[in-house]
């Protein structure tokens, strides 16, 4: 069981390994107009070492052990910049330059803990961490530790970094599809492959839904009338990838025979949560963790409504 | 759909059902007792508290470990392991205590974890005092080799295994079994799913040497990563130390899980689950990851010790 489950992981790694451009469409450190924005000095901090980037195929040299979640959205590269002060914590600016907005956002949403402030379309800060997205691009920069001169430039570079990107970029359209009632905000994520849904969500080991790089997932909490449930809902390139995924689903997770034409209500599972799925055209809409029945019978009623 | 497929895939609602996977309904409750209390026909065992443990892991604290700006206090840090050494090897002379682990003849290797990005590294003054330990118990300097990346494992005659602890995107904690993973020439192959990572600990060069496990518990990563986000860090101040990387990694998935609980106010499951910790137990016979046959000892200071 364990092999198996084993090789499918693999396929679904090798499928997230081709490359969004080319490497060598890869900007060299000094010609990317981002890293040309950041200043060399900023309040007594100075660029400590030369910058880098690492793009889909060297992403394991500075994110050994992490890389693969950025290979499962549209990453195309990193610019790294490293800022030091005698006697301060040394201060990190990382631009992940993605091939759309959409991704950009996703990535984003990895984690959602931290205060709003105001930079970019989106931005969170806590404890020496700023992170945010504008257009095609997210951003990370941060101290080693948290002080207040730290914090005010770490603030300052986000600004910078803000202004330089002159455009906004739309959120995945998909997000336009989840039902507004009752969903929680600071839980909406977006993401393309198992690796995402299982950091988020443990599923299975095997990739039931047949996720890919192909497929858009939009998942986020409801609470309406203290009854809550999470809805994941797949956006599938065709209309047989989705039938057949809804098929695995039904078959695999929730015990059930599938059949064409056959309704599945949602079922009790172990954990006395209640899970189901519906399926309409290219989309996918599953309720996981409902409180009761009718929470998940509602989720999916609300989400087809919209698909 | 044929029926055989529905076997291969380890789900979310195989680890919920089942008591022998424990340790992955830790990472998706948080709520160990369910999985060891009595059913009525034999008495209730508490986690952690084995009368006759198959493995003893020991915990010793000091809230003078880390001080101001997070620095860490080289001598409270000595003092934390020789007090877990000496428990550990039931001895009340140092010396003594680590004759238990290596000999004189020993080539030790001292694998500690140094990921840059991470940034969650173990200590040096962790790695200092446990290297002063080996020299004192008549290891010559030239054969004590203290590294993380290319230590040469194949000329060690005895491993100490020092990580950190840190939950993680893809194999969902990394502890003790996944400190070994650069022992692999393919790391990324052990990443989601993690189930084999408990192999590496027989690779012929590996198998057999690792005598002692330190655990650098003084500033623990909770969060989801896949990169630090400071807000999920949190100054612990302890050392855990044991011969068994199964118990040692079941009860620091505990210890994450429980903090994970108090920070969001809720149950915040470890995702994926660390399937790799039952597999080094069922399917690699490495230790226990059965939380009622593990005893913990815990030793100073105990305010917050959560576990």
């Amino acid at each position: 069981m364990i092999a198996t489950a084993l090789c499918l992981g693999f396929l679904s790694l090798a499928a997230l390994m081709s490359p969004a451009v080319p490497p060598e469409q890869t900007p060299a450190p000094s010609d990317f107009a981002l890293g040309k924005a950041l200043p060399q000095e900023i309040s007594g901090w100075q660029k400590s070492r030369d910058d880098q980037v690492f793009n889909r195929e060297d992403i394991f040299d500075y994110l050994d052990g992490a890389g693969e979640l950025y290979l499962a959205f549209d990453f195309q590269f990193v610019f790294v910049r490293e800022y030091a002060r005698a006697e301060a914590p040394a201060i990190v600016v990382e631009i992940y330059q993605m091939s759309s907005s959409a991704d950009a956002y996703g990535i984003f949403t990895q984690d959602s803990d931290g205060q709003e402030v105001r930079v970019g379309q989106e931005a969170l800060y806590g404890a020496g961490l700023l992170r945010f997205w504008k257009d095609d691009v997210f951003i990370r920069i941060m101290a080693d530790r948290e002080t207040p001169e730290a914090r005010n430039v770490i603030m300052k570079l986000g600004a910078t970094i803000d202004a330089a990107i002159s455009g906004a970029g739309p959120k995945p359209g998909l997000l336009g599809r989840l039902p507004v009632e009752g969903l929680e905000p600071p839980t909406v994520r977006f993401f393309h492959t198992v690796i995402s849904l299982n950091s988020f969500y443990f599923m299975s080991n095997a990739n039931i839904l047949n996720l890919s790089p192909e497929t858009q997932v939009a998942m986020a909490r409801y609470d309406k009338d203290s009854a809550r449930g999470t809805l994941i809902l797949v956006e599938y390139p065709s209309e047989e990838k989705a039938y057949s995924a809804c098929g695995r689903f039904i078959e695999m997770y929730l015990l059930q025979r599938f059949a064409p034409g056959k309704k599945f209500p949602p079922v009790e599972l172990e954990n006395k949560k209640y899970a189901g799925a519906v399926r309409a055209g290219r989309f996918l809409a599953i309720a996981v963790e409902a409180d009761d029945k009718a929470t998940a019978e509602d989720l999916l009623k609300r989400a087809l409504a919209n698909l | 759909m044929r029926k055989r497929k529905m076997h291969n895939a380890v789900t979310r609602r195989d680890f919920i059902k089942g008591a022998a996977l424990g340790t992955l309904a830790i990472a998706l409750s948080g709520r160990e007792r369910d999985l060891v209390a009595g059913t009525g026909a034999e008495p209730a065992v508490r986690p952690f508290a084995a009368q006759n443990p198959q493995s003893v892991v020991v915990l010793v604290r000091s809230e003078k470990a880390v001080g101001v700006d997070d620095k860490i206090d080289a001598a409270a840090v000595q003092d934390l392991i020789d007090t877990a050494v000496k428990e550990l090897a039931g001895e009340a002379d140092i010396v003594k205590a680590w004759a238990k682990f290596v000999r004189p003849e020993d080539t030790v290797g001292v694998k500690f974890t140094r990921c840059s990005w991470m940034r969650v590294h173990t200590e040096q003054p962790v790695i200092d005092a446990i290297v002063k330990r080996v020299g004192e118990a008549g290891v010559a300097g030239g054969k004590i080799i203290a590294q993380d990346e290319g230590l040469p494992v194949a000329k060690c005659t005895a491993l100490i295994n020092v990580p950190t602890v840190k939950v993680h995107t893809l194999t969902g904690i990394a502890v003790a079994l996944k400190n070994y993973i650069n022992f692999s020439s393919k790391p990324s192959s052990y990443h989601a799913p993690s189930t084999n990572l408990g192999e590496i600990y027989l690779k012929p060069e590996v198998k057999g040497k690792t005598r002692l496990i330190i655990v650098d518990v003084l500033r623990p990563y909770f969060g989801p990563g896949p990169q630090i986000n400071p807000l999920h860090r949190w100054n612990y101040g302890g050392i855990m130390v044991g011969t068994d990387p199964v118990a040692i990694d079941t009860t620091c998935l505990k210890l994450c899980q429980v903090k994970r609980r108090l920070f969001k106010g809720e149950d915040w499951p470890i995702s994926p689950p660390a399937d790799n910790i039952t597999a080094a137990d069922k399917t690699f016979n490495l230790g226990t990851s059965d939380p009622a046959k593990i005893k913990l000892v815990k030793l100073g200071w105990d305010k917050d010790v959560l576990i």
